[in-house]
């Protein structure tokens, strides 16, 4: 199969490689403006390096006591969150994946329809506070914990394993349970890594539940807070106590480029590592069954 | 007659000790579904039932019980009043050019992919273009707006050496508004939106590309005669997944980016019950609007699922 490199190989290299410096471009842009003079960077223009290398952004970012609030808030909904995700969406696709259990088919029938309709917004926000869950961890966590989506992908993947590693295990006397927390949940790294992944992402990036669902300030997730600083970066100071002086209004710019990347790096540091497992988990997911 | 009777029973009482055994032998497997079920039940059917408030004059100190019934009065109010004829058209406008640019653009990258001989190249590449799916939409909504920003953002350096050194202030025109959408919708989604595609790809035999390059095939007519035919199914999957998400049109990416100058282009019916609902407290109108939106995108699936049992495909189920 291996042929010599002609003219449309280099033409496609060429087009991907442009595609990946529009993908990136932004993201280096904003690192290396959030390292710039505030002042030197109002100029504009590429950012292939910082202007006046300093950190004064960051400190005014890291000084924000409302940023390390949301941080806070994040961190404990997306941990909280992803465990019982995974935890539960794995509890409930494994039975899903026994063709031979009475009641599967109308199991299945009723979370798949989850996925064709639903109540709505309003209805949603009314059911969270009639359960009082109203400026709560629980709102932030609950409403969207499990999906018809994830159940699948995972019941999927359970069919896949094989039946002979359970017999066995029952002929010595493992009952279901066991055989679920000690041979199913070991065997089906890759898909729970996935899912896990696909949840912690969206629960660390959830901004819609703050702005349903929470109230006071101090548990606000953290793009919430975000948002907050991105559209008006001045106020936000203002809010959280600091006094806004003239330089200060100049280095909002390089202060939303710094909250940029303080909310974009935890991303980055994980996502290589986990990246193998999502697209094996994707792959087991499109198989459809 | 009395041997037959008994014999009835016996088989019948059998049959329901045999269930009982069944159900009892699926104890512990019931017993993990149980915590899912139960979510389900309440986070998802419950809401359901709650639409009821879309044919009620919605009191919260009432409740859903005691609030009045009002019929269909929410919904002709809906279709009689001057914005939710807009907000519907400009849902659906939105998503269909989504659709159109957005959606072979996935396919087009894969098979691009596809061509590259290079492991090393081809998987960096694919790392890059994954990553902006991670990235929420409010830090797009920020890196966008300072993109954009009239005076000082990168694109409107561009835009002023083209327009005599004025820059366009692009998140408050009308004529921009949807185009942004459209584009930075793309960014976020073409590299995740590959990955089925890419999948779907790595499936096809081999021997098939090296039977047709035999017969004289070259790059182009394999692309078109063997790795989209095999790729048919799956884009007419995510299709079918698509069309249900007609009247999604992107809450959150329009509700960080829009403004009231561009409400006339850019309100979209979930922006719209969003404002109405959360923020004026018009539950049952904007229930309303959400149930006609839920109705229609279920409706859409069904069909378009339909169509692809029609045109010999498998569809979503």
């Amino acid at each position: 199969m291996k042929r010599k490199h002609n003219f449309y190989d280099y033409l496609i290299i060429l087009v991907l490689v442009l595609v990946a410096i529009i993908m990136l471009y932004p993201f280096w842009h904003e690192f290396m403006y959030s390292f710039s003079d505030p002042v030197e960077a109002a100029t504009g223009g590429m950012f292939l390096l910082p202007r006046g290398f300093n950190l004064k952004s960051y400190w005014s970012v890291l000084r924000n006591q409302s940023v390390w609030s949301g941080f806070k808030v994040s961190l404990i909904v997306t941990i909280i969150g992803t465990i019982m995700g995974v935890l539960f969406s794995a509890m409930l696709a494994y039975p899903l994946s026994k063709k031979d259990m009475p009641g599967r088919n109308i199991f299945v029938s009723l979370i798949f329809f989850t996925m064709l309709f639903g109540g709505g917004m309003i209805p949603n926000y009314l059911l969270v506070k009639e359960l009082k869950l109203i400026d709560t961890y629980g709102a932030l966590i609950l409403p969207g914990l499990l999906s018809a989506w994830n159940i699948f992908i995972m019941k999927n993947a359970f069919s896949g394993i094989p039946d002979s590693l359970e017999e066995s295990a029952r002929i010595d006397g493992a009952n279901d349970l066991k055989i679920f927390f000690l041979i199913i949940l070991p065997l089906s790294k890759a898909v729970l890594a996935t899912i896990a992944l696909f949840s912690a992402v969206g629960f660390w990036n959830d901004y819609f539940s703050t702005i349903m669902y929470i109230i006071s300030k101090d548990h606000w997730s953290l793009q919430a807070v975000l948002r907050e600083i991105l559209s008006n970066a001045q106020s936000a100071m203002s809010s959280s106590g600091i006094s806004v002086r003239a330089e200060e209004a100049i280095s909002s710019e390089t202060v939303k480029a710094a909250t940029v990347m303080v909310a974009t790096v935890p991303i980055l540091l994980v996502y290589p590592f986990i990246q193998k497992y999502f697209i094996k988990g994707v792959m087991i997911g499109s198989v459809k069954g | 007659m009395y041997h037959k009777g008994t014999s009835k029973a016996i088989i019948a009482e059998a049959k329901q000790k045999h269930i009982g055994t069944r159900l009892w032998k699926y104890r512990y497997l019931y017993l993990l579904a149980f915590p899912g079920m139960l979510y389900f039940i309440i986070f998802r059917y419950v809401p359901m039932y709650g639409v009821v408030i879309a044919f009620q004059d919605f009191r919260i100190n009432k409740g859903i019980w005691g609030s009045e019934w009002v019929g269909l009065a929410q919904f002709s109010k809906l279709f009689q009043g001057f914005s939710f004829p807009t907000v519907f058209k400009n849902t659906v406008v939105i998503s269909l050019y989504k659709l159109i640019f957005g959606f072979p653009a996935p396919i087009i990258l894969a098979l691009l992919l596809n061509e590259v001989k290079n492991a090393r190249f081809k998987k960096v590449t694919q790392t890059i273009v994954y990553l902006p799916h991670f990235i929420s939409w409010v830090i797009l909504a920020g890196l966008i707006s300072m993109f954009l920003h009239p005076d000082s953002g990168l694109i409107n350096e561009i835009v002023k050496v083209f327009n005599n050194g004025r820059g366009i202030d692009f998140l408050v025109s009308k004529q921009y508004f949807r185009g942004i959408l459209v584009i930075t919708d793309i960014y976020k989604g073409v590299g995740w939106g590959s990955i089925v595609y890419i999948a779907a790809i790595s499936a096809i035999d081999s021997t098939v590309y090296e039977a047709a390059m035999v017969d004289g095939a070259n790059r182009l007519k394999q692309m078109w005669y063997i790795t989209l035919p095999a790729l048919k199914s799956t884009i007419v999957v995510m299709l079918i997944l698509n069309m249900g998400g007609i009247l999604n049109a992107g809450f959150e990416q329009i509700l960080l980016l829009y403004n009231p100058l561009v409400y006339d282009v850019a309100d979209i019916i979930d922006t719209y019950v969003y404002r109405n609902g959360i923020m004026s407290s018009n539950y049952s109108l904007s229930t309303a609007a959400g149930l006609f939106k839920s109705v229609i995108s279920m409706g859409l699936i069904i069909i378009t699922n339909k169509i692809a049992h029609m045109m010999e495909e498998d569809g979503l189920w």
